[in-house]
């Protein structure tokens, strides 16, 4: 495979990788660096993406990966990993008006467990199939299912239970 | 969109069993700013999905250089084997043929082998003839005794 052929398999699928690991590291430097690192990972193993039937499949897969190794060795060492990015999301004028909302339904997303947050993303924000959840995560349909309506619930009880703080 | 309609699909959106065809029809909804009052609440669930699905990634990625070539491996060491099977094969054969000095030294043996042979056998010719004398003097002996 060569360089430019890569790129083209690699480039498009970029942002996504990104957001996948930014949702599970929180932190938009750490982000960058994990799609670094996997895009060194997958230029490494270059020649064996052809094999995988969905290149992209195959990237999240690892980006997953390799985000959890990294949390896991950030709670060895005990370091808790500092942001300070909510206001990143950039420019549409919705997103003004609803940003309060919108910034607080991240943090509530943000303390989700590692699998329904990343189901909860897969899903929502990237929109992809159920079996596609299932094969990157190596789970069954319904178990991504019953994760996903886990997550869901959670995070509008934790958004009622805010807002009715508010109110009373 | 009808309200029920919306009250329905989110209900089933939270059971986890709507499509993706549904969840856009409410993100499209909770987009707009008909959203009914007693919907508001979600508003900001579905607004976050859609901001964050528009983040962009801002590091630019290079492929590394030190890509080596394989083929000039394969290359070389086939031309380093050639070279070796060459050389083995070049010191068997030389060791089987002679020199020229040995040449030299061979023919000089079997020229003198039959310069030597040449030499007995006149030699024993003189001998032969040798005997006849030894015949004459005895019957000479036997005259003069």
């Amino acid at each position: 495979m060569k360089q430019q052929e890569f790129l083209e398999t690699v480039l498009p699928i970029k942002d996504k990788l990104f957001r996948i690991a930014k949702r599970l590291l929180v932190s938009r430097d750490e982000a960058d660096d994990a799609v670094q690192e996997v895009f060194l990972k997958l230029w490494k193993g270059k020649e064996k993406i052809k094999q995988y039937r969905s290149a992209e499949a195959f990237a999240i897969t690892m980006t997953k990966n390799y985000c959890l190794d990294r949390l896991k060795s950030k709670q060895a060492s005990n370091l808790k990993i500092v942001h300070s990015n909510y206001e990143a999301s950039n420019n549409l004028e919705k997103q003004l008006e609803a940003a309060d909302g919108v910034a607080r339904v991240f943090e509530i997303m943000d303390t989700l467990p590692e699998q329904q947050k990343l189901i909860l993303h897969l899903r929502d924000v990237e929109q992809l199939d159920f079996s596609e959840i299932a094969k990157m995560l190596d789970l069954n349909e319904t178990a991504v299912r019953v994760t996903l309506s886990r997550a869901r619930k959670k995070v509008r009880d934790q958004l009622i239970k805010q807002n009715n703080y508010g109110i009373k | 969109m009808e309200l029920n309609n919306i009250e329905q699909l989110l209900e089933s959106y939270f059971e986890g069993t709507t499509s993706l065809a549904d969840e856009q029809i409410l993100r499209n909804y909770f987009a707009t700013d008909l959203v009914d009052d007693s919907l508001k609440q979600y508003s900001s669930l579905f607004n976050a999905m859609t901001v964050s699905a528009s983040e962009t990634s801002t590091t630019t990625f290079t492929v590394p250089v030190t890509e080596k070539k394989p083929f000039n491996k394969w290359w070389l060491s086939i031309a380093a084997s050639i070279v070796i099977v060459l050389g083995v094969a070049g010191f068997v054969f030389s060791e089987n043929s002679l020199t020229q000095e040995e040449q030299k030294a061979l023919a000089a043996l079997k020229q003198s082998k039959e310069a030597m042979l040449l030499l007995s056998n006149n030699l024993q010719k003189g001998t032969s003839q040798l005997q006849l004398v030894e015949t004459f003097s005895k019957t000479k002996n036997k005259f003069l005794k």
